[in-house]
């Protein structure tokens, strides 16, 4: 029974870590409409980033989350640029794009993997006196409690750009129909490259968040990417709400599972949801 | 005798009528023609007796047997074969395979261990000279050029041997050499004894090929009846026009 | 000697998981990454009846190929509910929850501590120990699944096959119930896989979960894109290839203590080369 706050807290946090993957993801999605599978190993780029500048280096912590950020950014932006746009040009199926981001998921945490070991390392530098919050019977870290916080303000960051900004107005034409974007005179490519950074960089966090919350391995991204992927998927994919909300509903399926079978099966528990969602409501919970 | 009939029948896309409560019937050995402007339902109308799209409400009835709901592979088994507005060919496939892959065999192990036998190839050389694509026939069906496409899939559709043949704008965007192909195998149809529903523009070719006209507009029968006839009436001239 | 012995039978293992992955991606459009699903299926038959019971290797073969044909029946059919980049992800699904079963069927599987002692066939007298006669073994079985491929994909069958890679709405309008078809070709490469899973586990002796990730299953598709999509010889080609590799690559001068990740690196490469120049591969006759 005590463990049930626990549960919750953990819902929210394992629901806010997906949400900022999904986010990314969506935005992406909506804009090109292929899933960039190379989304999940930007996390990691920006994970990396912060242990290189922070702890090789000792810089300061807050410079080197905000240059890891941006890293991550300009890797999605470099990926677009360099590879996806060329095949967009090129008129390039989403076949072809999805296998091209395969290609470079795989490259890039190989990279990441020879630069830094596969070991696996933590970014914060005392576990033991961070400080803890207790609510109700749960207990929540400080690092945990700056994802939450960054998860609201970056929705609600995102949703202010898509609604109350010229770029946002274009973005959203373009996820409506490109075609039409394209006619009433909006640069597609510039725009989608604009959504690769932003996207990316949102990535980039959520691999810094988690870097500090448990810690980096050049692996996470493709966790990271299927928990985003899955989020978006159930929550309608290119929505943003939508990926919020799935990203919540992830989180409490797969703590609810671990807690009632096993937590080895947390994996297969949220690929269970996935193919459940895609076979009974394939367009997510939002999207009609 | 009718070779289709379709009765009270319905589909609508998120509250909007595509077809809605159609009935007509179509003689056996006749050219129908289906006329109306863009959104009428024409092309809904095909992908409802052909199964792509589900039926709604209503019964489609194909010499004499009728069907309530229609899977897209039981098609044939009605005795009906059909071409799409926007040419669909199985494009990295040559020419001969696109025509060779609709004679084969249909359930698994039999297309698994069949004979190739000669009488499919006879088949296929006998339909590709007629649409005059013979010469053509070991290039892949992406390399033809748009008539030539066009004639490759009523080739497909000729290779049938069905009993009614629905053909999506057989004529659209066809030059006159080509344009002449088509018109001839679609009356050798006739002249078989098959029965064609075409959807067409083209009012003269209309005129020259169609027995019966059928005209829509918004889903719904406007008028239907031997071509001459329905062609000088000015209410379908004017919704025809009108679009 | 014994180490060129030792390659060639790791490649005819992998021409035969190619090949039979191409009959499922190339020749039917299908792109599925859960091949490496069944592959371990069938080695983790073969491992377990013949450290835990005592059958023999043979009829170990036929019962991977039985199990593996009923786990992509199912598969199969939630599969076909999907199209293109869905059924990637589908596909990706069932990949993560196969090898959440291997890693976490403890009982059977003993997860990941593996199971060691898996003993070589003997037939007619001949001992397959000596890893010549193996190799001799493999090279027949995978004459056979080339064979057979071969006779699948220029049948009637196989043409069906290409045409619902072309356009499944308008093949099923010509009358054929594209479902059986696709089961079909699904099931067949997946029992091939099978065949591949128990050779492999009978000569490696020792298998753990972690041969029968979906990094594997990317594996085997960089396989048959690098050989080319619906040519069989590609497949076998690419085999090679990929198996030299990291041969070519120490004989370069990298480094081995990062080879495995240089490997990576270049299968990612690859992928991403391949889409932007050269998307049917080297000898394929099929564009995603």
């Amino acid at each position: 029974m005590d463990i049930l706050p626990q549960l919750i807290v953990n819902i929210i946090i394992a629901g806010a870590i997906y949400a900022l993957v999904a986010l990314g993801f969506n935005l992406i999605y909506g804009a090109t409409k292929f899933f960039n599978l190379a989304h999940g190993v930007i996390a990691a780029v920006g994970g990396y980033a912060v242990f290189y500048f922070a702890k090789t280096l000792g810089w300061n912590v807050y410079l080197a989350v905000i240059i890891g950020v941006l890293l991550a950014g300009i890797a999605g932006y470099g990926l677009d640029k360099f590879v996806y746009l060329p095949l967009r040009k090129r008129k390039a199926s989403n076949m072809v794009l999805l296998v091209a981001s395969l290609g470079a998921f795989t490259a890039i945490q190989a990279v990441i993997a020879i630069l830094f070991t596969s070991q696996f390392k933590t970014l914060s530098y005392s576990v033991g006196t961070q400080r803890i919050f207790e609510i109700f019977d749960g207990v929540i870290t400080q690092t945990q409690l700056i994802i939450l916080m960054s998860v609201a303000l970056i929705t609600a960051g995102l949703i202010l750009l898509l609604y109350k900004t010229r770029f946002g107005k274009a973005v959203r034409a373009m996820s409506d129909d490109e075609e039409v974007a394209k006619i009433v005179g909006i640069n597609t490519n510039r725009i989608i490259g604009r959504i690769f950074f932003i996207g990316s960089a949102i990535a980039g966090l959520a691999g810094i968040l988690v870097g500090f919350d448990t810690g980096i391995e050049p692996t996470m991204g493709l966790g990271l990417l299927l928990k985003g992927v899955i989020a978006s998927i159930i929550g309608g994919v290119g929505n943003i709400y939508g990926g919020v909300m799935g990203a919540f509903l992830l989180g409490f399926v797969e703590n609810f599972g671990i807690w009632k079978i096993s937590g080895e099966w947390k994996d297969a528990i949220a690929f269970a949801l996935l193919i459940v969602f895609l076979l009974f409501r394939p367009k997510g919970i939002m999207n009609k | 005798m009718n070779a289709l009939e379709i009765k009270k029948l319905v589909k609508h896309f998120d509250g909007v009528y595509a077809v809605d409560n159609l009935s007509l019937a179509i003689e056996k050995g006749k050219i129908a023609a289906v006329i109306g402007p863009n959104g009428s339902g024409k092309t809904t109308l095909i992908n409802l007796i052909s199964g792509i799209v589900p039926i709604d409400s209503g019964v489609v009835i194909i010499n004499g047997v009728g069907a309530r709901a229609i899977k897209p592979y039981n098609v044939p088994a009605y005795g009906i074969t059909r071409t799409f507005q926007e040419v669909r060919l199985f494009n990295q496939m040559t020419v001969i395979d696109n025509i060779l892959v609709v004679l084969t065999e249909r359930n698994v192990f039999g297309a698994l261990f069949e004979k190739h036998s000669a009488h499919h190839l006879k088949r296929v050389e006998e339909v590709l000279i007629k649409v005059g694509l013979w010469e053509k026939r070991s290039a892949l069906a992406q390399s033809l050029s748009y008539g030539q496409r066009k004639l490759l899939e009523i080739g497909r559709a000729l290779a049938m041997d069905s009993e009614v043949f629905l053909l999506d704008e057989p004529f659209a965007g066809l030059f006159p050499e080509m344009l002449k192909i088509m018109v001839a195998a679609v009356k050798d149809l006739r002249a078989s004894g098959k029965t064609v529903v075409l959807i067409e523009h083209n009012m003269d070719l209309i005129r020259e090929l169609a027995d019966h006209v059928v005209v829509l507009d918004s889903g719904k029968l406007l008028a239907e009846g031997k071509s001459e006839e329905v062609l000088s009436r000015p209410e379908v001239m004017e919704a025809y026009l009108g679009e | 000697m014994e180490y060129l012995i030792h390659l060639a039978i790791l490649f005819t293992v992998y021409a035969m998981l190619g090949v039979s992955l191409n009959l499922v991606v190339g020749y039917t459009g299908l792109l599925s990454l859960t091949h490496a699903a069944f592959y371990g299926i069938g080695s983790y038959t073969t491992a377990i009846l013949l450290t835990q019971s005592g059958v023999d290797f043979f009829p170990s073969v036929v019962l991977g190929i039985i199990l593996t044909l009923i786990a992509s029946f199912l598969i199969g059919l939630v599969l076909s509910k999907f199209r293109d980049d869905y059924y990637a992800l589908g596909s990706f699904g069932f990949n993560a929850i196969a090898f959440a079963v291997f890693l976490n069927w403890q009982n059977l599987t003993r997860g990941p501590l593996g199971i060691p002692g898996i003993s070589k066939p003997e037939l007619f007298g001949i001992d397959f120990s000596n890893n010549f006669n193996f190799l001799m073994l493999v090279l027949a079985f995978l004459g056979l699944v080339y064979l057979a491929s071969r006779f699948i994909v220029n049948s009637s069958f196989g043409r069906v096959l290409k045409s619902i890679r072309e356009d499944e709405e308008a093949i099923q309008v010509f009358g054929y119930n594209t479902l059986y078809f696709k089961l079909a070709v699904f099931m067949i490469g997946a029992g091939m896989a099978a065949i591949a899973g128990s050779f492999f586990a009978s000569y490696i002796t020792f298998i753990d979960p972690s041969g029968f990730t979906l990094m594997e299953s990317v594996f085997i598709l960089v396989i048959i894109i690098l050989g080319g999509l619906a040519n069989l010889r590609g497949s076998v080609l690419g085999a090679l290839f990929l198996i030299l590799l990291p041969e070519i690559l120490r004989f370069v001068g990298f480094p081995s203590s990062v080879a495995a990740q240089m490997r990576q690196l270049v299968y990612g490469l690859i992928l991403i080369l391949l889409m932007l120049y050269r998307p049917q591969g080297l000898l394929g006759e099929y564009k995603i």
